[in-house]
């Protein structure tokens, strides 16, 4: 399988992103003839276009090509369509869109390809279409990247709702005889006031979806927003409290079976033998299948397989891999970390002359930190289930790349694309893990074998020992600063970068030289994006060393930080509102300590401040206060969620995170060794929210997360005078 | 055969005695609301009521379940739908994201009020702690079950 | 128009455009039991563990409460660790001294000495007892439960 991974994407959208730009230019037609059949076949239902369906009784059905983790995406997208389409509320369903190419995510491979591409609004559509196209090509329907309310949101659902209504005018214009000027919508009716006369959307459906498609349907400006900025309850809440939900793990089929599944437990190695002979002989037993790079048992129930499966010993392959040890992975950053010097590695970017600044300064700082591997542990644990027989497939599970998955199966199965069906179910928890292909390739070979239906489950131990991780990570510092405590010099050098490639960079501090660098050093586990990706190491990197830098020069942690953002007026707003809200300037009792920490990350400016009490015998983490500009906040309360959300997963990460490898294999297994925040170690969280730019909008799922482990560091530091240089916090006694 | 008690209805099914509650829920009498997560009695995504106690379903066997009576999530609302006290104060508290550990959550919380109706944050922080979100709703699982409790949280702003 | 385009890799987009130049590999053996439908042969008797030799009445109630542990703990001689170290023998034991069990700092370093009243104690609440202990599930609120347990586990070990 080619693995996708955010980093070869980003390779590969330029080839095609270069030719799309200057030459293709294809400009989508309505292609509801199409559509239909898969997402409008209840009786009276009319596709106006790809995104909006409208029945006789009147339901406007928001049709949504990303997929629901937690983040509240089906409802924050659904508002923005109903809000350019002057939809009744009350009366708008939502589809999760099929797994099929008509559906791919555009934007994901605009923001990823050409992030800066600005383009006349005359051509917007042109331009839109031909990255359709290209995602079309590459199979994506990605939800991730903190993309889907900044990119599908304003691009597509706006357009699509704003479309959809010019669209029910002409049509009501032409059967009233009436200009369309004239016709205005609310809560899904037409209205012609001059006449007084008014009717349901539903009575022009048919008539509207005849209509040529708007080339460039005109969007409602902010004072004019119904539905966007405004507070609304999620629509799958309901269904998550009262056990109805249904999550990829739930899926049922007549006469379907069930496998547990152990894998080697070094990347690389196969089975090389299996002794079965118990297993066999295990209640319920149907199958035992040695897979190469793993090992299934299929059972009649779940329960059943695990117990069978437990019982077989199993001899794997010798592999490169099998004498690594975590210490000797940070040795070896280290030693390649100095072999580059001062001079050496990729120079990601470069400005002034760090080396005559620093060598100048008149105060030097340096620092080493270092972050463990991490594994996402999704509450739900890794599963899919398949069934391939007579010439289809068909695949069940909950991912984030549904497209990808329905391609994989085909490829996988052998069976011809058009003949597999995907099917995605909620997801118990995404943060990245949901993105890679692993579980839909296993249970289809497995399903391929049987012929009969199987739910494949990992275990808990199996989602530890067999992730794609967030890389460990090993960044230095030094900085300088002149006689007046002014930072003069900023360089750094850091092993990997992934994704996003701003990550290490921090063009937003006003530091007249500075150079960054890295390094690659191989490794031999799988790297997966983990929530806020690259951004999850830098943001502790370098707010760290901003930290050390600024008590260096004997300045306040938020006052450096304010002459760093000078001449940054929508930076320092969100900076000033953090200090304000958590009482900077207000004294602490003796053994508590406040941190701040400040990351734009995915189009969204973050500061944080923890507060921090180390009287007693554990670190308490007692409040954090977060101050957000994501441009304009779609649903506000569903994006203080994100942030209080981002703060746990952060603060998980920050006191106990760690998957450390021995003899090559990851060393834990369950949640008793690698922990989650608890509900009793949860701090209280204060969001504020910033509408800096309209049009201009930002992520919601990650931003929150990055400066959450350098606040609270820094806090640590307020408090006791000890700078914490490498997480997870435990390794310092502190939890 | 055993003979359960599920949500008021008698079934019976013929599985191993050993085998936990959570898969007899789940794969025998296909009520899907009761979650895996870690099967050692660790995450609480698998709680259920035993005789009203709150019991890890993934490492309970079945055999213990015996002429008691087990609820499950799909047990609470009334026939009609009408959501519990605390099931509501879920929604009213927009507290489930991806949703996967909620129903532990609430059966955690449905006992721990009917324990104690007037819980205090430590109370409620005790009990829920052996119930992980990944998702980290937990400032929200504390305020919806002071809702639930009618007790005013200090901040209801949101 | 502005365009900032970034750097070229074309073997990247092949790689992702050309999934499946590696077929998914077949089973490498494959064991079928029996298809599904079809009647299980009766279970194997020799499979069942032999009961254990009876012990006293509080340990034959302990032996159903120690149900609750087994997800974490074996208590048979010579049976591996699990989530959490393996029990026989544990009573008048030092805290922490099962080899090859990774215990936490709290543990190692608590000085207990595990008779059955320190056991007692700790089962009733773990983390109060040893604040940082990894054991994060077992709490047993019921002290005749707990009594049949730590019967159960002498019993056990004595066999």
């Amino acid at each position: 399988m080619g693995k996708w991974t955010r980093r070869a994407f980003i390779g590969a959208g330029v080839a095609a992103g270069g030719a799309l730009v200057v030459g293709i230019a294809v400009r989508p037609g309505n292609p509801v003839d199409q559509l239909s059949p898969l997402v409008a076949k209840g009786e009276g239902e009319k596709l106006i276009n790809a995104w909006v369906k409208i029945d006789a009784e009147n339901i406007v059905t928001a049709i949504v090509p990303h997929v629901e983790m937690g983040q509240g995406i089906f409802t924050s997208l659904a508002q923005m369509l109903a809000d350019e389409l002057d939809a009744d509320w009350s009366k708008v369903r939502i589809l999760e869109a099929p797994a099929d190419a008509k559906y791919s995510s555009s934007h994901i491979g605009r923001e990823f390809l050409a992030p800066n591409l600005e383009v006349p609004e005359i051509l917007e559509p042109t331009v839109s279409g031909s990255f359709l196209s290209l995602a079309t090509a590459m199979t994506l329907q990605i939800t991730g990247g903190s993309f889907s309310i900044r990119g599908t949101g304003q691009r597509a659902m706006r357009t699509a709702g704003a479309a959809a209504r010019e669209m029910l005018v002409a049509a009501a214009a032409e059967k009233w005889k009436v200009p369309a000027a004239e016709l205005r919508t609310e809560n899904s009716m037409v209205i012609h006031d001059k006449s007084s006369k008014s009717e349901p959307f539903a009575n022009f459906a048919e008539a509207a979806a005849e209509q040529n498609l708007p080339a460039k349907p005109t969007l409602k400006s902010p004072k004019d927003y119904k539905l966007m900025g405004k507070t609304i309850a999620r629509t799958d809440i309901p269904a998550k409290s009262d056990g109805s939900a249904i999550f990829g793990i739930d899926a049922d089929l007549p006469d379907m079976k069930y496998a547990a599944v152990k894998a080697a437990p070094v990347v690389g190695a196969t089975v090389e033998s299996m002794d079965a002979s118990v297993a066999k002989n295990m209640p319920g037993v149907l199958q035992i299948l040695n897979m190469g790079d793993f090992v299934a048992v299929v059972a009649d129930g779940y329960w059943q397989a695990e117990q069978a499966l437990a019982t077989i010993e199993t001899r794997y392959s010798k592999t490169e891999g099998d004498t690594l040890d975590q210490d000797a992975l940070f040795a070896r950053y280290a030693t390649m970390l100095d072999e580059a010097g001062d001079s050496e590695g990729d120079v990601e970017t470069e400005n002034g002359d760090v080396t005559n600044a620093f060598a100048n300064a008149a105060t030097k700082i340096e620092a080493e930190y270092k972050v463990p591997f991490l594994a996402h542990a999704t509450m739900e644990p890794m599963n899919c289930t398949a069934w391939v027989r007579d010439g289809k497939c068909d695949v069940w599970s909950g991912t984030q790349s549904p497209l990808m998955a329905r391609k994989t199966a085909a490829e996988v199965s052998g069976i011809d694309y058009d003949n597999v069906t995907y099917h995605n179910a909620f997801l118990g928890g995404g943060f990245g893990r949901r993105s890679e292909m692993d579980v839909i390739i296993m249970a289809t070979r497995i399903a391929k074998a049987t012929q009969y239906p199987v739910k494949m489950i990992w275990s808990r131990e199996e989602d530890t020992t067999q992730d794609h991780y967030r890389p460990s990570a090993t960044s230095r510092f030094q900085g300088g600063l002149d006689e007046n405590g002014k930072a003069v010099s900023w360089s750094n050098i850091h092993t990997h970068l992934f994704d996003p490639q701003e990550a290490p960079t921090v063009p937003y501090y006003k530091i007249a030289n500075h150079k960054i660098r890295k390094i690659d050093v191989p490794t031999h586990l799988r790297f997966g994006p983990w929530r806020s990706v690259d951004h999850s190491q830098h943001g502790y990197f370098i707010e760290s060393f901003v930290d050390e830098m600024a008590h260096a020069a004997g300045k306040d942690g938020y006052a450096f930080r304010r002459e760093l953002l000078a001449g940054s007026p929508r930076h320092l707003k969100v900076l000033d509102k953090v200090a304000e809200m958590s009482g900077w300037d207000q004294p602490l009792p003796a053994g508590h300590g406040r941190g701040i920490a400040f990351v734009p990350s995915f189009g969204t400016i973050v500061a944080e401040v923890a507060e921090v009490d180390m009287t007693g015998a554990k670190l308490k983490v007692k409040t954090v206060y977060v101050a957000a500009d994501p441009g304009f906040a779609v649903n506000p309360d569903g994006f203080a969620a994100q942030m209080e959300s981002s703060i746990a997963f952060g603060l998980t990460a920050a006191l106990y995170g760690e998957i450390s490898i021995k003899n090559g294999a990851v060393q834990q297994s369950n949640f008793h060794d690698y922990p989650i925040l608890r509900i009793n170690e949860m701090p209280d969280v204060k969001v504020e929210i910033i509408n800096g730019d309209h049009k201009k909008l930002g992520g919601a799922g990650e931003p929150g997360l990055p400066p959450l482990a350098p606040a609270v560091t820094n806090a640590i530091f307020a408090a006791t005078g000890k700078r914490v240089r490498e997480l997870p916090l435990s390794k310092a006694q502190f939890t | 055969m055993i003979k359960l008690n599920v949500n008021g209805q008698i079934k019976e099914v013929d599985v191993d005695p050993a085998t936990p509650i959570l898969w007899v829920v789940r794969e025998n009498l296909k009520m899907t609301g009761t979650k895996f997560g870690c099967g050692v009695a660790l995450c609480g995504a698998c709680t259920v009521h035993v005789d009203g106690q709150p019991v890890r379903s993934c490492s309970t066997p079945v055999s213990e379940a015996d002429g008691k009576a087990i609820t499950t999530i799909e047990g609470l609302a009334d026939q009609d739908g009408t959501f519990t006290k605390v099931q509501q104060a879920w929604v009213d508290e927009q507290v489930a994201q991806c949703g996967y550990c909620q129903s532990g959550q609430i059966m955690s919380a449905t006992a721990l009020l009917k324990k104690n109706p007037n819980p205090s944050d430590d109370q409620i922080d005790a009990a829920m702690a052996g119930n992980i979100c990944r998702c980290g709703t937990y400032v929200r699982i504390r305020k919806a079950i002071k809702a639930a409790a009618g007790l005013s949280s200090e901040t209801q702003e949101a | 128009m502005k365009a900032k385009l970034r750097a070229l890799s074309p073997c990247l987009l092949m790689a992702l455009a050309a999934c499946g130049s590696d077929p998914a590999p077949e089973p490498t053996e494959q064991i079928i039991v029996r298809e599904p439908g079809a009647q299980p042969s009766a279970p194997d008797a020799s499979q069942t563990p032999a009961a254990d030799e009876a012990g006293s009445a509080l340990a034959e109630a302990g032996k159903q409460a120690f149900n609750s542990c087994i997800a974490c703990h074996t208590i048979k001689k010579g049976d591996g660790n699990r989530i959490g170290p393996n029990l026989n023998g544990i009573i008048g034991q030092a805290a922490g001294a099962v080899s090859d069990f990774r215990y936490s700092a709290a543990m190692t370093s608590s000085g207990i000495t595990w008779s059955k009243e320190e056991l007692d104690s700790f089962l009733a609440n773990p983390a109060a007892k040893i604040p940082g202990t990894t054991m994060m599930a077992g709490a047993v609120s019921d002290a005749d439960q707990r009594a049949a347990i730590i019967a159960y586990i002498e019993d056990s070990s004595a066999n």
